[in-house]
């Protein structure tokens, strides 16, 4: 009853998706949008017409205005640096603004580009100090911030009366500070063009790319040919151009030069870039954080406003929250990988029946014998990881290594090897199509073929992506066996599309369906995924028929067979269930039937462990994975069934010293080739009877004339 | 209500009692493979433990109890049951455990004595015998209440508690019970006033009586410690007969596995500590037992290993002697000195192994 209950629990709750979810780059983005969210819902509850049109109207024209200087700050930070100055920055602008419009009379165009100039001269102050003279940005800033500050209370000392007195009439000017374009206001249309185009530098622009480079390590950048210095200048000089923006339509709205103007604009802003997840510690950061960040703090001080808090506790409850932002994110970047990778992996409810009786007297087909004692060994020591191996229809010998090479052994005693082909990654199945292309399936990075002339080509990399899938699984990660119809279509498996390939294991703790079968059509050069959600599929062969595969699932211990044409077409019926082994690669054998490989036995505590996921969570976070229960593949055998789910025969070598481990096995002239992914050899063993002239290909495609 | 909240985060974080950490085998314990070298002496076929009286050594051995003197190891005494313990008395004769639920003395001016039960209970476990230091009783290990002696595993697993030290008189024939509640009592020595006891499941020494008593001599061990007998130059010969994986800690806790395993699952498979391993496929198996081009690493968590500690008196480490994962003297349950050599019994593999004292030492003392 309870274990009912744990497998429902496991069938209908998608435990992997929180780990995907948490691992996708978005969420750092999204956890700012839902705390906007719940701000924007508790104040629209305490005050009535917190969100109608014209108060939103009003919130954005404020949001435009520090938005831009969050802008600005945020650039600062993600390079690595801190802009306290702009604040004092954002003053001296406004003062700037008004002092050529009120009292010099200069145009409205005028007015704006010596604006931002002067902003941009402050900042470039801040940007040589920082970025050519290498002072600390915490400390510069704070210093040009009192500098700044004393100058423009030296200037309105002199020119505020005057400005307070002049009531200039001009339309641009006006519509600057209060117009709108279909109800938007105009600084929401300018900040939304910017934001855009920051958006477009920041992700898709070289520079953009330069100031994360930056700020996520300024020696690599620095080694990378990044021209450092100056682009941290040049984002002090962004930050006060864009301070100046902000500026400029604080002035053409209320048009006055107050001593308190700026002040503790550092704080809000500050608080505004780190609520909206740009990470101090520089590096990360997007324009849409800015955003979030700055719309949160907007509503929460209007909201206090509204609600006739005095400005003390607002102030106060600002930097309370910049203080709590700046722990969670530096707890964040500090422990975000920690975090996924627990969550990440999920096992889930696997159970299978009791184990089938392998003992020697048990008389099944599955009883242990010592008949493999007589393999003898091909290439002992010179070859690592063959985890295939296929012969051609002149008797060579292929076979994959772990340093990404395709070798070729020469008949007749197989003493002889050269490098067939270099790939680069783990060859692991091999098939060879009707004009003799060897196809591969390589882990980790898809389908390729070599030609008769020894030219590597990419078949196929990826596939269609599936619409309820959170993780792209688009890319092929762990393309594992394949064979070919006879219309010269692929059919390979994918193992998992959650893990890499050296991290199979993992994939066999969680026990999910997470591989597939994918079919790649070199006529037309299409890649579709046929099959999904199968416990780590593994070996693949076309059946007698030609219109259907043989596949097996390694965690599932089954055999299926799905067919792609004829009558049955889209079917999967099971061949073989409840294998005592875990099934590997599968191959034709010269009466008809099929050699399957068991690479490794099913052991009681790991079956019993599969029907308790939460144990096996657990033991993922607590034991470091030397130490975890694995599926054992340091025994395993080769076995022999037919079509209707017969097992006829089984081949052991119990001291597995000859030939310690067996992922694949391949018939040629009365031998059978074993090959294994953890082995320093190839096996070779006499099948007693079998047909000595059997060759695979001749067979599959017909002799060559 | 704190402290059952403080449990509550220690499980959910794997800390303290939920920490599954198990400490290295460095420093003295650095491992060796001096007990995988070793000579075999005999191969025998159910060995159980060792003693000496100085002049030779007594093995047991199922029913029977061998002499190996110069010759060829002769048969001096033979029982209805196995022998589960055995040692040699100061005045001469020996006393054996017999399946764990008596101990008789043989031979000496003490023959014939026999006892059953210990403080109102049976004798369930007995699994080591040692005179005491005065000569006038044996201490001896019954190891659990609750499980025979073969059935140690489920101890360890059912977290039994209920190992004692008992004391025979061998001159009124009374017993006394010294200690009670132990994890597992395996193994027991004379040390001045106190007695050393083996806490097999608590990886300690504990000293029952003298000066510092219930107080542990030594902890935090890598292995599960078994039999101690005195070395001939002062301290003593401790050998640990299985060794800790974090697995196996893990599992420990997780009632519910541990429950659901030792019901379903036959008892050679479980994820549990073994005397020896590696001869199935059946046998749970974890990720550093990958063989890897045909090798298995020494360092993967021992399911089965081979350990001798020589202690100094005071009961620190001086030195050990292993047989690590890829070999296969495992097990070690006993080890005597005796004429400047060390004979140690691997149950593991069944077999009787000798090294050379001050050939070791000249090896591993600088």
């Amino acid at each position: 009853m309870n274990e009912k209950l744990v497998s429902l629990r496991y069938r209908y709750w998608p435990d992997h998706l929180l780990g995907e979810i948490l691992s996708k780059r978005w969420t750092e983005t999204a956890i700012p949008v839902i705390v906007l969210i719940a701000v924007a819902i508790v104040f629209s509850r305490a005050i009535p017409g917190f969100l109608t049109p014209a108060s939103l109207a009003d919130t954005a024209r404020q949001a435009g205005e520090i938005g831009f200087v969050v802008l600005g700050m945020s650039l600062v930070i993600i390079v690595g640096g801190i802009d306290l100055s702009v604040g004092s920055m954002f003053a001296l602008t406004d003062f700037c603004a008004l002092f050529c419009l009120d009292i010099l009379n200069w145009p409205v165009a005028a007015v704006i580009l010596v604006t931002l100039a002067v902003g941009g001269l402050l900042g470039l102050v801040n940007g040589i100090l920082i970025g050519y003279f290498r002072l600390r940005a915490f400390i510069t800033t704070l210093i040009t911030l009192i500098v700044y500050r004393a100058g423009y209370d030296l200037l309105i000392l002199d020119y505020s009366n005057q400005i307070a007195a002049a009531f200039p009439d001009l339309p641009s000017w006006n519509f600057m500070g209060g117009g709108d374009l279909f109800g938007v206001p105009s600084v929401a249309l300018v900040y939304a063009a910017v934001a855009i185009f920051g958006h477009v530098f920041l992700t898709r622009l070289r520079p953009g790319w330069h100031i994360t480079a930056i700020g996520g390590s300024r020696r690599s950048a620095y080694n990378s040919g990044i021209p450092v210095r100056r682009t941290i200048a040049q984002c002090y000089l962004a930050s006060g151009v864009l301070t100046a923006v902000g500026a400029l339509f604080f002035a053409a709205r209320l048009g006055t030069v107050g001593g308190d103007i700026g002040v503790g604009l550092e704080v809000t802003v500050l608080t505004a870039a780190i609520l909206g997840g740009i990470s101090l510690g520089g590096g990360k950061g997007s324009v849409a954080k800015a955003l979030v960040g700055t719309l949160i703090v907007l509503l929460i001080t209007n909201g206090l406003t509204t609600l006739s808090a005095p400005g003390g506790v607002n102030r106060m409850v600002l930097a309370g929250i910049l203080l709590l932002a700046a722990m969670i994110d530096i707890r964040w970047v500090k422990n975000r990988y920690r975090i996924i990778s627990k969550v990440y992996v999920s096992p889930t409810y696997h159970a299978m029946p009791p184990v089938p009786s392998t003992a020697a007297d048990s008389g099944t087909a599955f009883a242990l014998n010592d008949r493999l004692r007589e393999v003898s060994e091909i290439g002992l020591g010179r070859i690592e990881a063959p985890e295939d191996v296929i012969l051609d229809r002149e008797d060579n010998l292929y076979a994959g290594s772990r340093h990404g090479d395709i070798i070729r052994f020469f008949p007749p005693d197989y003493e002889r090897m050269e490098v067939y082909a270099h790939i680069g990654g783990q060859p692991l199945g091999m098939a060879f199509d009707r004009r003799d292309n060897l196809y591969v399936c390589i882990g980790g990075m898809g389908l390729y073929r070599i030609t008769p002339e020894r030219k590597v080509e990419k078949a196929t990399d990826e596939t269609n992506r599936s619409l309820r899938s959170v993780n792209d699984d688009s890319r092929l990660r762990l393309a594992d066996d394949l064979d070919i119809a006879d219309d010269g279509r692929v059919f390979f498996s994918e193992a998992t599309v959650r893990y890499e390939m050296h991290e199979w294991p993992v994939d066999g703790l969680e026990a999910r369906g997470n591989g597939r079968i994918v079919c790649y059509d070199p006529n037309a050069n299409t890649t579709r995924t046929v099959l999904r959600g199968l416990k780590f599929p593994n070996g693949v062969c076309v059946a007698g028929d030609g219109q259907s595969i043989l596949f097996a699932e390694t965690w599932g211990c089954t055999v299926k067979r799905y067919w792609f044409a004829g009558p049955k077409t889209g079917k999967v019926e099971l061949v073989l269930d409840n294998l005592p082994g875990y099934p590997d690669n599968i191959n034709l054998a010269s009466d008809g039937n099929y050699w399957l490989a068991l690479v490794g036995m099913r052991c009681p505590a790991l079956d019993l462990a599969w029907r308790m996921p939460g144990f096996r969570r657990r033991m993922a976070k607590r034991l470091p994975i030397d130490e975890w229960l694995f599926p054992n593949i340091n025994t395993g055998c080769v076995i022999k069934f037919n079509e209707q789910g017969q097992v006829l025969e089984s081949l052991w070598d119990l001291g597995g010293v000859n030939h310690p481990m067996i992922t694949s096995m391949r018939e040629h002239r009365g031998h059978l080739y074993l090959g294994g992914i953890q082995n320093n050899r190839i096996g070779r063993y006499k099948l007693p009877g079998a047909d000595p002239d059997f060759v695979q290909y001749d067979v599959r495609w017909g002799r060559r004339a | 209500m704190i402290a059952a909240v403080g449990h509550w985060v220690d499980r959910v974080l794997g800390r303290g009692e939920a920490s599954t950490t198990v400490p290295p085998f460095d420093g003295q314990l650095k491992p060796n493979q001096l007990l995988e070298t070793a000579t075999v002496l005999a191969e025998l076929d159910a060995p159980e433990d060792l003693a000496t009286d100085g002049k030779a050594v007594f093995v047991a051995n199922g029913r029977t109890v061998l002499r190996l003197g110069a010759g060829a190891p002769g048969e001096i005494a033979r029982f209805d049951r196995p022998v589960t313990a055995l040692c040699c008395l100061p005045d001469g004769g020996l006393a054996v455990a017999l399946e764990g639920s008596e101990v008789r003395t043989l031979g000496g001016v003490r023959e014939g004595r026999r006892w059953e039960t210990a403080a109102g209970a049976p004798l369930t476990a007995v699994n080591a015998l040692a005179p005491s230091a005065d000569g006038q009783s044996v201490l001896a290990t019954d190891g659990s209440r609750a499980q025979p002696y073969e059935r140690w595993c489920h101890d360890l697993m059912g977290h039994g508690r209920s190992g004692r030290l008992i004391a025979f008189d061998l001159v009124g024939g009374g017993e006394r019970l010294l200690a009670d509640g132990l994890a597992y009592a395996f193994g027991a020595a004379a040390a001045g006033p106190a007695v050393w006891v083996s806490e097999s499941w608590r990886h300690r020494l504990v000293a029952i009586g003298g000066p510092k008593a219930g107080r542990p001599v030594l902890e935090g061990l890598p292995a599960y410690p078994s039999r101690i007998a005195p070395a001939a130059g002062g301290g003593y010969w401790l050998t640990a007969f299985i060794a800790r994986t974090q697995l196996v800690e893990f599992v420990l806790r997780e009632p519910a596995y541990c429950r659901r395993m030792m019901r379903e699952v036959d008892p050679r498979y479980w994820i549990a500590p073994r005397l020896s391993s590696g001869s199935t496929f059946l046998e749970p198996m974890q990720g550093a037992h990958i063989k890897t081009m045909g090798i298995l690493k020494p360092w993967a968590p021992p399911r089965s290993y081979g350990l001798v500690i020589r202690l100094s008196p005071e009961g620190l480490p001086r030195y050990a002697l292993h047989s690590r994962v890829d070999g296969t003297h495992h097990g070690v349950v006993a080890a005597v000195e005796c004429r400047g050599e060390l004979f140690v019994l691997a149950k593991g593999c069944r077999k009787l192994l000798r090294l050379s004292v001050a050939a070791i030492e000249q090896e591993l003392l600088p």
